[in-house]
């Protein structure tokens, strides 16, 4: 392995590391993202229910 | 939270201007270093890194103060999110380390002070989130708190093990200054400001992802408690 090799390596895992980790937060903000609004019409459902019953 | 939303966006970008501009600095502005060659060039990821581990683990170590003066648990939140953000910084000053030792020390690993107190700072934080996965609910943000207390002790060791101990390890911020060249300096100065940028944005993204989960929690409380009334 030569001088730049290393380099290469090193300048690679680093981006790796960083980019992996800031992919998976987006990934996970995304569901959650995504979750919250399901939620959120069910919810709305529910009390639209709720205001047709009364 | 939408005001933070729209400033996130513009701060993102700039980050992403900054690690281009920090990429430049390093590959073509800063010279090659005489004795090392290219392979110096990873000192310019490698410092930055470690100072933002050593952040991280302070903003932990206020936090979890915070959090037990003020029992308000959006400070574990922080503490629990900058400890996750500082390890990925010290994994990368755990990688790239060895990495430039290879071709200068000609060997991958030695048990020097600065490397070993490293490792086990690694190892304390990698506990720390251990511990919150191990431990009930109602106790993890206090235990958590004196954990990241307590850990800290590690961070003020591992920076000065360099002046305590006889090592290898370069020491790069003496008294007179960084002792290097005027275009090095300017080069980690730079990729200094970008990581603490991308450091910044991690740390933010990190919180942000907890509080949606928090919020879930919530909305699901309340569903229940519909559904109960239902």
């Amino acid at each position: 392995m030569d001088n730049s090799s290393y380099l290469f390596a090193a300048f690679s895992i680093t981006w790796s590391i960083i980019f992996v980790y800031i992919f998976r937060l987006f990934r996970t903000q995304t569901a959650l993202n995504d979750q919250i609004y399901k939620i959120k019409k069910t919810l709305q459902n529910i009390s639209d229910l709720d205001v047709a019953d009364s | 939270m939408k005001r933070t939303q729209t400033l996130l966006i513009p701060f993102q970008l700039l980050t992403y201007v900054l690690m281009l501009l920090a990429l430049y600095t390093i590959f073509i502005y800063a010279p090659v270093e005489k004795t090392m060659g290219v392979t110096q060039k990873i000192f310019y990821i490698h410092v930055p890194a470690a100072f933002l581990a050593y952040l991280a683990f302070f903003i932990t170590f206020m936090a979890s103060i915070f959090y037990l003066y003020r029992k308000d648990p959006k400070w574990d939140t922080v503490a629990h999110c900058a400890v996750e953000t500082g390890i990925i910084f010290c994994t990368i000053v755990l990688i790239t380390g060895p990495i430039w030792a290879k071709p200068i020390w000609n060997v991958w690993w030695t048990w020097d002070p600065r490397l070993t107190t490293t490792l086990i700072l690694w190892f304390t934080y990698v506990a720390y989130l251990m511990l919150r996965r191990a431990v009930k609910v109602n106790q993890r943000a206090n235990l958590s708190a004196v954990f990241g207390i307590i850990g800290f002790l590690n961070v003020p060791i591992t920076f000065f093990s360099i002046r305590l101990w006889r090592t290898i390890h370069p020491v790069v911020i003496t008294s007179r200054g960084l002792n290097m060249s005027e275009p090095m300096k300017l080069s980690l100065i730079t990729t200094f400001i970008a990581f603490c940028f991308l450091f910044i944005a991690m740390l933010i993204g990190r919180i942000r992802l907890e509080r949606s989960k928090m919020h879930i929690e919530e909305l699901k409380e309340i569903m229940d408690g519909m559904n109960f009334k239902n």
